[in-house]
């Protein structure tokens, strides 16, 4: 376990670093992504961009700007080309939002997922499981932004019955930051749900062939303990890594959901910084991301050794 | 005779499948005596599982169709309701499987699997008190430290002491009928004859009723008291055991006992070769090592899966290389063919050194150097045609292309006894016989002095299994093929071997002509090995248990 986890850390390292170089690289290669031009504004003078280009440093080597930059993201002293704001506390800002949309979806699509895939395993080839064949399928087609649109539309412009976006703090006012949440997370999880339930179905499928489950029913157990003890516990160990894997990737924004729902997170910042080329944030995003991809990653490995006796932590090198 | 305690009659059970409908069970029945072994013998696909599984309706499903009738004393269970049905399972009659591998399910400690059937039925049982329950049970069917292993997960014991969990798991609710399903086929012959003797044991104190499911009548021969042979659903032949041995009626049986290929019988003498060797294995070390570190992986440990193996094999001649499961067999096999990069050790063929050759250096060599896989099912592509499973090694080392390739298969699929038309057909449409012929065909593609067969027959039924040694045999004498033959069963060796090895724990510890390793051992393992095989042979059987007892 303690191997397991030195080499985990050891290995985000070597993942940040090549997540931040290409980021650096690409942005560098991609044309009219000059900073001090973009500051400098439309109607420069070339005396005006050369003092830019002078005072941010953008004239010294591609690897000393790199280093600098890094350097100031960990500190914490990074600031933005575009308004001179402070990234890092920026995207701290923009943490409460994030998390709780992505959490509270995760809970959703988890609970509903596994409800979903199971009915329809255990009811499989029957009337429920081919209604929630179509449900799922149906939840997986469905553009994300799409069905924000139409929610918003209907539940809140139309009839009233929820805010339209914002994002009020849990501290606050508990009960509002639910209300204000329901939408967006419903959004973000149909798409999920219908995901995890054909996966977990399937899953199922394949473990009620197995010698075990028909060991469980010549020992005489109901068929709800044979459901749930034997194939729904071993079906639901390969859900573990996909969830570590969509979370992680979530936490760091879910940029077209924050933006349609005004709530003002981490993805919904990566988009402006996107959109105005504005290197400092982008690489802290970046980096932000990637540390929470394979943290949770590596929570998911952890609970899997946990949930499946067979797999040994650090067993080997690989 | 006393009051059946089950009785089975005129039991069909078929399956609605695509093609129409399948018949496993054809008008089956039987009954079984309190305190009797039943054994039900028959090759794959005799219906013979679906027949006990059915007793306990495992094998309802909606495309099952199931009559006839099946009295457990006096309690009609065909028609029973999941409850009665329920209330049958592990209280009255407990199974026991194949592969206890796969019978347990893995997530669960060992113990909350046993405690679990009384959980089901005797909800009222404190939860400690049925864990002493299953560490006695434990115990009784001879786990050391049952109060250590209650608590370990089914991969942290070995195959036998699983199946001794499993037989334990089986009587937890003092059953009055075990249904054992091959309960010793996955195991190791020297694991087997102890389960078989603990079997045994628990009939004759408990006075528990077997049904036991088998495909091999030395196992017969060793525990039942009365025989039925199924055959394409039906009942072929029943009787007392020695009847059905010594004077069986049907001709199928006949030709079933006839196909086992026994260890106590000599095959024909074959003729001694005195040839510069083809083949020559000197001191070849293979280990695995076990690294361990935090940051950095030091080697801590290494396990010797092949510890100094020494031996040679002339040209046209088989070498019988038989070992348990963890002998090193296998690793040895695919080292001496450079699938595993030796540790150490020197193996030449032809007189030349190919330990340590490079992929590149080594390819020319790949078609001398067959092999022929265990699984026949496994070791097909299943996406790809038999003509390219069999042509790719031709295509591959570019010897053949087009229509010279497609005459060159479908000459090699005549010789292994298949048609030209196979050609073009997937795997999935063979039987297992079949696929081992096309596994053979593939190796014979690049005209190969030397094969390494690793358990070529041991998937198969007992008679496919004759006709692929045959086969073997044939190919040998008309292509003067030498063979490596690495099998566990010591007895197939024996048949098709000039020269026998033993292998135990990484090392060869006794070689020599086959006649000589299996009548006159020198090693205690082989020993224990030629004393553990089942002999299908009632009369010797009890004179070998009346001896020993002695």
């Amino acid at each position: 376990m303690g191997r397991f986890v030195v080499h985990r850390l050891a290995g985000m390292v070597a993942v940040l670093f090549a997540v931040s170089v290409l980021a650096f690289l690409v942005f560098n290669v991609i044309p009219s992504s000059d900073p001090a031009q973009r500051m400098a504004g439309r109607n420069s003078t070339p005396q005006l961009v050369a003092s830019i280009t002078e005072e941010w440093g953008f004239d010294e080597p591609l690897p000393q700007q790199y280093l600098t930059m890094m350097g100031n993201i960990l500190s914490g002293d990074v600031v933005s080309y575009a308004n001179r704001e402070n990234v890092d506390e920026r995207i701290v800002e923009g943490i409460p939002a994030t998390f709780s949309l992505c959490l509270g979806a995760a809970f959703l699509w988890l609970l509903f997922g596994v409800l979903f895939g199971y009915l329809s395993a255990v009811r499989a080839g029957g009337a429920l499981d081919r209604a929630l064949t179509v449900l799922a399928v149906t939840g997986i087609s469905i553009p994300v932004f799409w069905l924000a649109a139409i929610l918003l539309n209907y539940l809140s412009y139309q009839t009233g019955l929820f805010p339209s976006g914002g994002y009020v703090g849990l501290t606050e006012e508990p009960l509002e930051w639910a209300y204000h949440l329901i939408l967006p997370w419903i959004t973000l999880a149909v798409l999920q749900v219908g995901f995890y339930s054909r996966v977990l179905r399937s899953n199922m499928l394949d473990a009620m062939g197995e010698d075990y489950v028909r060991t469980a029913r010549a020992k005489g157990l109901g068929e709800r303990r044979v459901m749930t003890h034997h194939v729904l516990r071993n079906s639901l160990i390969p859900l573990v890594t996909l969830f570590g894997l969509d979370v992680g990737v979530l936490l760091a924004g879910a940029i077209l959901i924050e933006g349609t729902f005004g709530l003002d997170g981490v993805g919904q910042y990566a988009f402006e910084s996107l959109k105005g080329l504005d290197l400092p944030p982008i690489m802290a995003i970046v980096l932000f991301g990637a540390f929470f991809v394979v943290l949770c990653n590596t929570l998911a490995d952890i609970a899997y050794a946990f949930l499946d006796p067979r797999v040994k932590l650090g067993g080997s090198a690989q | 005779m006393s009051e059946p305690l089950l009785s089975v009659s005129g039991l069909r059970v078929g399956f609605a499948t695509e093609g129409g409908l399948v018949q496993a069970v054809d008008d089956v029945s039987f009954e079984l005596a309190p305190g009797e072994v039943l054994a039900i013998v028959g090759e794959s696909g005799s219906g013979k599982s679906v027949t006990a599984q059915t007793i306990v309706g495992l094998t309802r499903s909606p495309n099952a169709r199931i009559e006839g009738s099946i009295r457990l004393g006096g309690e009609e269970l065909i028609d029973a309701g999941p409850d009665q049905l329920r209330r049958v399972r592990g209280e009255r009659v407990a199974m026991v499987f194949q592969d206890p591998m796969t019978s347990f399910n893995p997530v669960h400690r060992v113990g909350a699997q046993l405690t679990e059937a009384i959980r089901a039925h005797r909800p009222a049982m404190r939860g400690e008190e049925a864990r002493r329950r299953a560490v006695e049970l434990l115990g009784a069917v001879g786990l050391p430290d049952p109060e250590l292993q209650v608590d370990r997960y089914p991969h942290e014991l070995s195959g036998g002491m699983r199946q001794r969990a499993m037989i334990a798991m089986a009587l937890m609710l003092e059953p009055e009928v075990l249904i054992a399903d091959e309960p010793t086929t996955a195991l190791d012959v020297t694991i087997q004859a102890q389960i078989l003797e603990l079997l045994r044991r628990l009939n004759r104190e408990r006075g528990l009723a077997t049904i036991l499911i088998t495909h091999d009548f030395g196992v017969v021969a060793e525990l039942a008291d009365r025989v039925l042979v199924m055959h394409e659903g039906k009942i072929v032949e029943r009787g007392d055991l020695d009847d059905v041995f010594y004077a069986s009626k049907d001709a199928y049986t006949r030709k079933l006992l006839g196909a086992v290929v026994r260890l106590d019988r000599a095959p024909p003498l074959r003729a001694a070769r005195q040839e510069a060797p083809l083949l020559e294995v000197t001191d070849l070390v293979k280990h695995f090592p076990v690294r361990r570190g935090l940051l950095f992986d030091r080697e801590v440990d290494r396990v010797r899966a092949v510890d100094g193996v020494s031996f040679s094999v002339a040209r046209g001649e088989t070498l019988g290389l038989v070992g348990e499961s963890g002998s090193g067999k296998t690793t040895l096999s695919r080292t001496v063919l450079q699938l595993l990069a030796p540790t150490s050790g020197s193996v030449r063929f032809e007189g030349e050194e190919i330990a340590g050759l490079s992929r590149r250096r080594m390819r020319p060599l790949r078609g001398e150097l067959q092999m022929v896989f265990q699984d026949p099912y496994g070791s097909l592509n299943p996406r790809k045609r038999v003509g390219q499973i069999v042509g790719e090694p031709l295509h591959v080392q570019g010897r053949a292309s087009g229509a010279e390739l497609r005459r060159q298969v479908q000459e090699l699929l005549e010789r292994v006894g298949l048609s030209p038309e196979h050609h073009d057909r997937y795997p999935h449409e063979f039987s297992g016989g079949q696929r081992q012929r096309i596994g053979i065909a593939r190796a014979l593609s690049l005209r190969p002095k030397l094969i390494v067969a690793d358990e070529p027959v041991s998937a198969l039924d007992v008679s496919i299994r004759a006709q692929i040694l045959d086969l073997l045999s044939d190919l040998q004498e008309e292509l003067g093929l030498a063979y490596v033959f690495v099998a566990h069963d010591i007895g197939v060796v024996r048949h098709v071997s000039d020269r026998i090895a033993v292998m135990h724990g990484g090392k060869i510890v006794e070689q020599g002509p086959a006649d000589q390793v299996c009548e006159r051992p020198a090693d205690p393992y082989t020993k224990t090995l030629l004393a553990a095989v089942p002999i299908p042979d009632p009369r010797e059987t009890r004179a070998r248990r009346g001896s020993s007892a002695a």
